[in-house]
């Protein structure tokens, strides 16, 4: 019963958000959760069916779309300025990859291009010797096997070799290298260094080269992914920063940490450097250190004695075992040196972990943990979840097809569920960050914070379970199961219910939760003023939830729920729209 | 290594060959080591190391002249940019903008050119590097030349 309620909430919310959703929000807000429309991609990624969907606002760019696109721009400039193509590309990297910066330079002062770059056009030293003497050997060598650069300063081939080769070799400087006669600073470009190269120094040249393209372009990155070789090309101006690589990572394209939305890019650098800060000091303390039991600061136990005196100004005397008051140990608890109240207080169930835990989240390091782990079960939870999409896209979807008789396209509804699950586990992560910089005294602000959270993980956990434990049934059992319809219908709406709540979550953050005593839509008036009559948690939702539903049916006659799997249908449609039960 | 003791041996012979070319630079070469080399400079004139003569030591690495030899004075003296204790030298040939195409004589030159023009922004040696910052080139050219006077003049017997 108290499932469907929320449900039903869930649909409320969502249906009266629609007008504001499509309203507010621009190219890039709706790609997070509202990706994960029903039915609306079920063609456009057919092939790997993982979480890469390409978005307006950018673009993946594998090894082979990177040479494309490089060889198009080199092409451009060679075009366009009557170059070759060797010095085009010494051009381009000059300029960064910014094809219009190349046009802008050249064709306002050619000549002091040429010069700043190193690409002279006469060379400064001529000769007609059949023989001349090489700069770095000090050797005469014949003409034909010498060479120069642009500004004709002639070597000796194995020394020019033993100079490119030093260079390369010494890391990406090389595609600045110039001609090695000192006052001169003739640029080498790649033809000359396929000229004299060994094949293993021109692999590595042509890879800077490559590297070049993304690393110094500013519109580029490298995904971080471990072992990706895929980069990200983004429209800069671009509000969402969220991107999603075809290695199935997502990430934020503005600090490369992996996706947060809605907490911004200031927060998640704050909220590592903290864990980093924290790590080392965590387990230790969590291992060596209890509160103490009056002024709840973290305590070490440094000595073998129970007896433990708190820092100054404290001072409390207390008992490491039990942790009362060291003036209490005498008789009752067996002498000043031996304490047998922690068992006994163990056994009576008085010192559960519950409460030891609850009286120490008034504690800072405490409240940092209470959000840390949190954060980090999300985080693995994620992780899981996302083995098991892959797990099921390979595997299981095939078997579940053959057992219950049915083409492996009627299937796309499990897969939603579990990008559902994944992508709201990775929200669901960061909002305990943002709970954690959520200050204090902002009551009204948490309270809301707090419900929303609330309602958005207990949708998830009942997803989550569902795709779990529910579908592994089916897929065990031994033919088609009569209950598989009924189960689909279920799935997908707790996929679409989920989805609403998370969107409502990840909407007020991105908002600063100023949507807490502010007018405007009624689900948010109805939503504040339930909150400010204060009732604890449980309480708190139902309230909400028979306001809200109130306001839908009473006021406002846009919507109908459906009996079957509560999805709130527009009045329009005569049939539901996810489980095609007739109104 | 081959091509290293080849070119070394090369400016052996030239400096054998040219002793006069240069009054102001004697460079040396290790008899027994091809890969050790010391130079005496002159203290260039007009500055607080005129009168001097410094000593230089060179080692000079396998991948030579692909790499820079390592220089470092012998006779102590005070310049922003030679180390007042241990002589190492910081200037830009001897590291990122070395060439191949460079010589122990063209370095010998390169550093007495940085004798008389001290880059005070890259200091090795701070109290010297601080007093030209300031502006106190007087205390700069006193204090460089009493040191030339200690290490770097003959002692008159
Ligand atoms: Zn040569
Ligand atoms: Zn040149
Ligand atoms: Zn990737
Ligand atoms: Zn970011
Ligand atoms: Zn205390
Ligand atoms: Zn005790
Ligand atoms: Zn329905």
């Amino acid at each position: 019963m108290d499932s469907e309620d929320d449900m039903h909430d869930a649909n409320d919310l969502e249906s009266l958000d629609d007008d504001f959703y499509s309203g507010e929000t621009g190219m890039g807000s709706d790609d997070g959760d509202g990706d994960y429309e029903f039915g609306n991609n079920a063609s456009d990624d057919s092939d790997d069916g993982n979480l890469n969907r390409q978005q307006e606002n950018y673009t993946v760019l594998s090894e082979d779309d990177i040479r494309q696109r490089q060889e198009e721009d080199i092409t451009r400039i060679s075009t366009v300025l009557s170059i070759e193509r060797d010095h085009a590309c010494i051009l381009l990297r000059h300029y960064k990859w910014d094809v219009d910066k190349v046009h802008e330079a050249w064709f306002a002062n050619e000549e002091s291009v040429r010069q700043t770059v190193g690409l002279y056009e006469n060379p400064v030293a001529r000769t007609f010797s059949r023989e001349l003497l090489c700069g770095i050997c000090f050797e005469r060598h014949p003409c034909d096997r010498m060479c120069a650069a642009s500004c004709g300063h002639f070597f000796c081939y194995s020394c020019w070799r033993g100079y490119v080769s030093t260079s390369i070799n010494d890391g990406p400087g090389c595609l600045m290298l110039r001609c090695p006669d000192p006052p001169c600073g003739a640029i080498i470009g790649q033809n000359m260094i396929n000229l004299l190269a060994s094949n293993e120094d021109k692999e590595k040249y042509s890879r800077y080269i490559l590297r070049s393209y993304i690393e110094d372009n500013i519109t580029s990155k490298w995904c971080p992914a471990p072992g990706c070789e895929y980069a990200v090309d983004f429209v800069m101006g671009s509000v969402n920063f969220d991107v999603s690589c075809n290695c199935s990572h997502n990430f934020c394209w503005n600090c490369t940490e992996e996706a947060h939305r809605p907490v911004d890019c200031t927060m998640v650098a704050k909220w590592i450097l903290k864990n980093s800060a924290e790590s080392e000091n965590m387990n230790w303390i969590l291992a060596n250190s209890k509160p103490c039991p009056k002024c709840k600061r973290p305590i070490e136990k440094n000595q073998g004695c129970m007896h433990i005196t708190c820092t100054p100004p404290c001072k409390f005397e207390f008992c490491w075992l039990c942790l009362g008051a060291w003036t209490d140990h005498g008789e009752r608890t067996g002498g000043f040196y031996a304490c047998n109240r922690y068992e006994t207080a163990k056994q009576e169930g008085e010192y559960d972990e519950a409460e030891r835990r609850r009286e120490m989240a008034k504690n800072s390091l405490e409240r940092y943990t209470h959000y840390y782990e949190r954060w980090a079960t999300n985080q693995s939870s994620r992780q899981k979840a996302l083995q098991d999409l892959q797990n099921m896209q390979n595997v299981q979807l095939d078997k579940l097809s053959d057992t219950q008789s049915q083409p492996e396209s009627q299937m796309k509804f499990i897969t939603e569920a579990w990008l559902q699950i994944v992508e709201c586990r990775r929200v669901l992560k960061w909002t305990y960050a943002y709970g954690y910089y959520l200050p204090e005294n902002e009551h009204g602000k948490r309270q809301f914070f707090e419900y929303l959270q609330g309602e958005a993980e207990s949708g998830l956990e009942r997803l989550h379970q569902c795709a779990e434990k529910e579908l592994q049934t089916f897929i065990d059992s031994s033919g088609p199961s009569k209950d598989f319809n009924d189960f689909r219908t279920k799935l997908a709406g707790l996929t679409s219910v989920t989805r609403n709540y998370f969107e409502n979550l990840v909407r007020a953050l991105e908002t600063g939760l100023n949507d807490v005593g502010e007018s405007g839509n009624q689900p948010t008036c109805s939503r504040s003023s339930s909150i400010k009559s204060g009732k604890g948690k449980n309480g708190k939702t139902r309230t909400i939830g028979g306001t809200t539903s109130r306001s839908l049916d009473d006021g406002n006659h846009s919507h109908w729920s459906c009996e079957s799997c509560t999805f709130a249908n527009t009045k329009s449609s005569m049939v539901c729209q996810v489980c095609h039960r007739r109104r | 290594m081959q091509s290293s003791r080849a070119r070394l041996f090369k400016e052996y012979k030239e400096v054998q060959r040219e002793k006069s070319a240069d009054p102001d630079i004697q460079l040396t070469c290790d008899e027994s080591n091809i890969f050790k080399w010391s130079a005496f400079i002159n203290g260039p004139s007009e500055t607080p190391y005129e009168g001097g003569v410094f000593q230089l030591a060179f080692a000079i690495p396998e991948q030579y002249p692909l790499l820079p030899p390592q220089v470092r004075f012998l006779t102590k003296i005070f310049h922003p940019n030679v180390h007042f204790k241990t002589g190492e030298i910081c200037l830009d040939i001897l590291k990122n903008a070395w060439s191949p195409a460079w010589t122990l004589q063209s370095v010998c030159r390169a550093i007495i050119a940085l004798m008389a023009h001290p880059e005070p922004d890259s200091p090795l040696n701070c109290d010297s590097g601080n007093l030209l910052r300031s502006g106190d080139h007087r205390g700069y050219k006193s204090m460089a030349k009493m040191y030339t006077k200690l290490a770097a003049m003959p002692k008159k017997a």
